[in-house]
């Protein structure tokens, strides 16, 4: 992932905030959009799959929680870094509890943010392909957690599009989705980010054991089965990306 | 404590109820009679608070604080009928007051506990006398005046404190608000300036351009944070306005100058050409048909719509109505919108409306809300209408003095 250019977004309806913010991080070798508001920022967010977005929580409008869970719906593999100047408002713990990543008092602490900036691009992404979106906010939720940023997708064609969007490190597929098979998803991923390494997942194991052991000989990394056992889909994971995940103590509880 | 004041107020309450030395005299006479008597009056009071459990709460020390306040209950009865009723006895009194405030007791327990006390101290009275019922009377009489006057100023010492502690609080409550609204006004400036500054120290490469567009962002920033601080000393000492017969329309037409409406929202004005000038400050009416057409512009923004100016012949006033058709105002927001430091902006301090009121009301006018959310807001300033080159409207004095004229 190295060898291209992070995306970061800000939104701020202050233009001159905004304008600093972007000469910074471009100085920095980050490629930068900036909105004044939220409407222009889903616009944006429609079109580019940002690794970080830069939200100022209260603005004119739609505020930054709600742009947040807009742009989480969006482009769920977005890490948000809100910034505030009610660091102990309501709305900056509900940001937290939409899965924003952190909150940051204004005036801003630019060391601060730069580091975090950087330690959220260098957060490996996961992209789940799953036609059941319950199971695709827990493992968002769950993954998360453990600092990975998480995309979705819940059919063949989504998931096209996600790939086409962005490389991705990992990707998470259900054998059995609306319109095509795991083995179709495999086939793209193939093509479209080649360095990703794979998941294979069912639930229905008896019925696509055969189809699984075909992809797997196809070059796929690895199988999980439904029900998950959770720590050793972590394992799997965290041996893939060779992401050591940070200790669980110091995340928030969610 | 102006004591000198207060015993003054005391001997004037005196003179009015009519107190003399004699009465002085006759309660110090009753003092032997009244003195086997105290603890018993002291004992009955104390028990009689233990059954009301809001006077009860104030004693927070049990039986030790008990004891101590039955002390001080003594000395209160010895020095009720001692006779001397100088400034140091009103003194002692006043502090009384200004005890219960402090301990948080309700005023209604002063009265409560004076009438008990009365109560007891005259059949106390009435069971020793040994004298004629015409001396009995007066004494009674003497002693009643000489507890009024005890109450009188123990309540006045209850609401000096008491108000003084309200205002205290009320100012500090108000430090805080705005406080917390300037904070956020100057931390916007502030961290564009900081960020500057950081992209000048730090950046890897800054082209000359760039350094000068951070100067120029810098010099722009430290101005807006000047104005928050020009907009809230202006708020703290609004001058008198100099009233001056002027054209409602003219002066509208000049703030749409100032406050250029985008293209999404379209203007209408309607103003008869025989309305009547208007008496105002012209600085100062801009000022406030600048916020209030602000306002209306914010309101519509980013949809659009439609703002309306009517100027129309009210009684003897002008009413001049800026209408939007923009989101409107919450019922339970239209009562506190002309507060000081309320806000529904995102941006803003909250003073736009407040400072609108104060110069209307010192333009002896009236400044209306209606409102209805999603269909919009009207706000109507009615200002005095100058007739035929006068200053003056009967029942009213202006001239840049409306003290009396209270809106």
């Amino acid at each position: 992932m190295s060898n291209i250019v992070s995306r970061i977004l800000v939104v701020d309806d202050e233009v001159d905030t905004c304008a600093n913010l972007s000469d910074i991080l471009t100085d920095l070798g980050y490629q930068v959009d900036v909105a004044y508001d939220g409407t222009s920022a889903i616009e944006l967010v429609k079109q580019n799959a940002y690794d970080v977005a830069l939200l100022d929580l209260k603005m004119p409008g739609m505020d930054g929680l709600e742009l947040y869970r807009r742009i989480k719906q969006l482009q769920s593999g977005t890490v948000a870094i809100v910034v505030t100047a009610y660091a102990s408002s309501n709305t900056a713990s509900a940001a937290l509890a939409a899965g924003a990543w952190q909150i940051l008092p204004k005036p801003v602490d630019l060391s601060k943010l730069l580091g975090l900036v950087d330690e959220a691009v260098g957060q490996p992404v996961v992209l789940i392909v799953d036609d059941d979106h319950d199971l695709c906010h827990t493992l968002w939720d769950l993954f998360r957690e453990r600092g990975y940023r998480v995309c979705m997708a819940h059919d063949p064609a989504g998931a096209a599009e996600r790939l086409r969007m962005r490389e991705h490190n990992v990707v998470l597929i259900d054998m059995k989705l609306p319109s095509g098979t795991g083995a179709d998803v495999f086939r793209l991923v193939r093509q479209a980010n080649p360095t990703a390494r794979t998941v294979l997942v069912t639930g229905a194991r008896s019925e696509m054991e055969q189809l699984v052991e075909q992809t797997l000989s196809a070059g796929a990394d690895a199988a999980c089965y439904k029900p998950f056992d959770v720590p050793k889909l972590l394992e799997v994971l965290a041996s893939l990306t060779k992401h050591e995940p940070p200790h669980a103590d110091n995340r928030p509880d969610r | 404590m102006p004591w000198n004041k207060i015993y003054h107020l005391y001997q004037e309450l005196q003179a009015y109820i009519g107190w003399t030395d004699d009465d002085a005299r006759r309660v110090a006479a009753a003092a032997d009679l009244i003195e086997p008597h105290v603890i018993e009056l002291i004992d009955d009071f104390y028990e009689e608070i233990a059954r009301h459990p809001d006077a009860q709460k104030v004693i927070t020390g049990g039986t030790a604080q008990v004891e101590r306040l039955k002390g001080t209950l003594r000395a209160w009865l010895r020095d009720l009928v001692s006779g001397k009723y100088d400034i140091d006895y009103v003194k002692r009194r006043w502090r009384v007051g200004y005890r219960h405030v402090e301990i948080g007791l309700a005023q209604v327990y002063t009265n409560a506990a004076l009438s008990r006390l009365r109560r007891g101290i005259i059949q106390a009275l009435e069971r020793v006398w040994t004298g004629d019922a015409r001396g009995l009377r007066a004494t009674r009489t003497s002693l009643n005046m000489l507890l009024d006057l005890d109450l009188a100023i123990i309540e006045d010492a209850y609401q000096t404190e008491f108000s003084l502690r309200q205002q205290r609080a009320e100012r500090l409550i108000a430090i805080g608000q705005v406080a917390g609204g300037i904070a956020h006004e100057l931390r916007n400036p502030l961290n564009v300036v900081k960020t500057s500054v950081y992209y000048l120290v730090n950046a890897r490469q800054a082209p000359p351009e760039k350094v000068r567009q951070h100067l120029e962002r810098i010099e722009r920033q430290v101005e807006l944070a000047d104005r928050v601080i020009t907009a809230l000393s202006d708020f703290a000492r609004l001058p008198m306005p100099e009233l001056h017969p002027l054209c409602a329309e003219k002066c509208l037409r000049e703030v749409l100058e100032l406050n250029a409406m985008p293209d999404e929202i379209s203007v209408k004005l309607d103003f008869p050409p025989d309305l009547p000038h208007v008496l105002g400050d012209l600085r100062q009416l801009q000022i406030v048909f600048g916020n209030l057409v602000r306002n209306a512009r914010d309101a519509m923004l980013p949809q659009g719509g439609t703002l309306t100016i009517i100027g129309r012949p009210l009684e003897d006033d002008v009413a001049i109505t800026v209408a939007d058709t923009g989101v409107g105002i919450p019922r339970e927001s239209l009562e506190r919108v002309l507060e000081p430091l309320f806000s529904t902006k995102a941006r803003g301090m909250g003073l736009g409306l407040a400072v609108t009121r104060s110069i209307i009301d010192k333009h002896s006018g009236r400044l209306q809300v209606a409102s209805e959310v999603g269909s919009g807001s009207q706000f109507t300033v009615r200002l005095p209408a100058a007739h035929d080159g006068s200053e003056f409207r009967e029942g009213s004095g202006f001239q840049g003095s409306a003290k009396d004229a209270g809106a």
